[in-house]
């Protein structure tokens, strides 16, 4: 059967949408759980309302009816598409946070980046190099993983390249105030500027992103490293290297079999650091002043949004689902055994 | 960066020849010694602390002297003892934290990892619990925190709560995954033969042979409430203001680096830096204890 080679993936992804509908009901009993009258948050703390007033905002924002109706109403509004309106501004949830998630993937696509090119170029030396010194360094670097927040290392580096050496802006922001940014094509605003041809943009936004990738690539390299080459140590030891080289393959060949035989785990991490890295980005949206998704789920954090903290709760969870099963995927394709029903450990 | 403790446990196997390579390197014993200091400053601290770590002290923004250590912030109030002061509070967070989680995830690491696969109706819930948990991992845990406690309320206990809870599914997984391992051993089945109870052998033979990797990761949940504490202050969302703690202080900081003055941000920073640090050098020597064995 041509289907039953493919069910491994098929199997996986047919998994998603049963998880973001766990979670979305999670998420509706978290905010029906909440200490307090919701309807009485609404109206803020010192409103005194009368009993249609009540009635009006109950019914306004799903409030009414019982439990299952409420529930009901949430997720035929959530297949739709529709997260309900800001408590706040009374805006659509779905629309204010699908202008500013572009932005804050582009964020963390590129800190990803950034991170598994630290983690390639620091396991390569210190695989390769072992006695160097520079080698001993990033071992101690990489050991020593997820000591130093990723915004204290922003503040650090902010204070060594913006007040004392002057080779990076101030943090407020992706662009300087002159610079006039075109209309969004797809809200990513360093992809949208190649895509317009406004390179003057471009170069802007690089001389302003430099300093959060760096802040990235120290923050979350590390890890990635110390797992990276806790792995490439075990296969490169391992009989298959030994033999390839004993029959003659030529270096770079092996190394690039070691390599491939040690990703599987570090993929893996690569899935999990997504999460963190989306929870960093947020911290590092704030201390540069970027526009993103964090400065919107602050806003709302400190008015007690409701609508707007479950949409971006919910929207997070639904991005890290997706990541967690294109990782899993990815190390399915690494490293075959991995596949359910493969025969290999669980 | 904080949870990550889970695949590193999972790789441990294979990690054994690196930390065995490794010379000399300091007695596991004496690993302990920074994060004693750093309790003794937290327990001590704010006893002989010079300045009220809550009140104007002094002129805004004074730089480091003899009568501010640190210097003062841009409310007045003397950083050297604000840091002090942090110190019990962020200690206090990641110890309750460090408790409550474990506890927690040992505790429903051994109901699940002993009745997942047992044939009767208790084991369809507990296979339920095991995947919601798993779920529960995939948000992000600062974004959960965030969004959390803005929605319960920013109190300290309600602080501890939330990250216990959102912390001890790491400590669970671990626990369960060693419970699959001890429940086919065949020891347990000589203390169902000699007529022990299913929980006297839980309590004396599973759980002591299954906690190891959960009391080894204890230090990663320390870290892990004491950094993430101070990334909700940093982001204005953590305790109230005028009580210390070191991502606040941070985040005020920041605004005064813009204009040269550093120390406001630089001494939190470096404090939160030595705690976390510390935590890690310690954790390093638990589990490469086990390593080198």
């Amino acid at each position: 059967m041509r289907l039953a080679r493919h069910r491994w993936w098929l199997a996986r992804l047919a998994m998603l949408p049963v998880h973001l509908a766990v979670f979305a009901v999670a998420v509706f009993f978290l905010v029906r759980l909440m200490p307090g009258d919701p309807v009485l948050t609404i109206a803020g703390p010192n409103a005194e309302i009368d009993q249609a007033t009540y009635d009006r905002i109950a019914a306004d924002y799903g409030f009414d009816g019982s439990v299952g109706e409420q529930l009901v109403g949430y997720l035929g509004g959530l297949v739709g598409g529709d997260l309900g309106d800001s408590l706040v501004s009374q805006t659509s949830v779905a629309a204010e946070l699908s202008t500013r998630l572009p932005a804050t993937l582009e964020l963390v696509a590129l800190g990803m980046v950034v991170a598994c090119l630290t983690a390639l170029v620091a396991s390569y030396i210190v695989v390769t190099r072992p006695r160097t010194m520079v080698a001993r360094v990033l071992r101690v670097w990489a050991r020593a993983a997820g000591a130093v927040p990723e915004f204290v290392i922003g503040v650090a580096l902010i204070t060594v390249t913006f007040v004392w050496l002057r080779i990076a802006p101030a943090p407020v922001g992706l662009t300087d105030r002159r610079t006039r940014v075109g209309d969004p094509v797809t809200g990513a605003p360093l992809l949208d500027s190649v895509l317009t041809g406004r390179f003057d943009v471009t170069a802007s936004i690089l001389a302003h992103l430099w300093v959060p990738l760096v802040v990235m690539a120290l923050a979350f390299g590390d890890l990635l490293t110390k797992h990276l080459v806790s792995q490439l140590e075990t296969s490169i030891d391992s009989p298959v290297t030994r033999f390839r080289a004993a029959v003659g393959v030529p270096r770079r060949r092996i190394l690039l079999s070691v390599y491939r035989r040690a990703l599987p785990a570090p993929v893996t991490v690569l899935g999990v650091m997504f999460g963190a890295l989306l929870g960093g980005v947020v911290l590092l949206e704030t201390l540069f002043n970027f526009q993103g998704l964090g400065q919107y789920a602050l806003a709302a954090s400190n008015a007690v949004d409701l609508t707007a903290l479950q949409g971006f709760l919910l929207l997070t969870a639904a991005v890290s689902l997706v990541v967690f099963l294109v990782t899993d995927i990815a190390v399915m394709l690494l490293d075959p055994r991995r596949r359910p029903g493969a025969g290999g450990t669980r | 960066m904080t949870l990550i403790a889970t695949p590193t446990t999972e790789a441990a196997p294979h990690a054994a020849r690196t930390v065995r390579r490794r010379r000399g390197g300091v007695n596991p014993r004496l690993r302990v010694v920074p994060l004693a200091v750093i309790a003794l400053v937290g327990l001590a601290g704010p006893l002989v602390v010079p300045h009220d770590p809550e009140t104007v002290v002094g002129p805004p923004s004074a730089a480091p002297g003899a009568a501010h250590w640190f210097g003062t912030d841009s409310a007045g109030m003397d950083v050297f003892s604000r840091t002090v002061a942090a110190t019990g509070t962020d200690l206090l967070i990641g110890l309750s934290v460090m408790v409550v989680a474990t506890a927690l995830g040992i505790a429903f690491g051994l109901v699940v990892g002993m009745n997942e696969a047992r044939d009767s109706w208790w084991a369809t819930p507990t296979r339920g619990l095991a995947r919601l948990v798993d779920l529960v991992q995939a948000v992000p845990f600062l974004i959960a925190v965030i969004v959390i406690l803005s929605l319960y309320g920013t109190g300290l206990v309600a602080m501890i709560v939330v990250l216990s809870l959102l912390l001890s599914p790491v400590q669970f997984r671990l626990t369960r995954s060693e419970v699959l391992r001890v429940r086919g051993e065949a020891y347990l089945d000589a203390a169902r033969q000699a007529g022990y109870s299913e929980v006297r052998l839980v309590v004396r033979h599973v759980l002591p042979n299954a906690v190891r990797p959960a009391l080894e990761n204890t230090t990663v949940m320390f870290g892990a409430a004491i950094i993430a504490v101070a990334g909700l202050g940093f982001l204005g969302v953590g305790l109230a203001p005028p009580t210390p703690e070191w991502g606040t202080m941070i985040s005020t900081g920041a605004a005064e680096i813009m204009m040269g003055r550093w120390w406001s941000a630089v001494f939190p920073a470096a404090a939160l830096a030595a705690a976390v640090a510390a935590v890690v050098f310690l954790s390093t020597a638990l589990v490469g204890d086990d390593r080198v064995r």
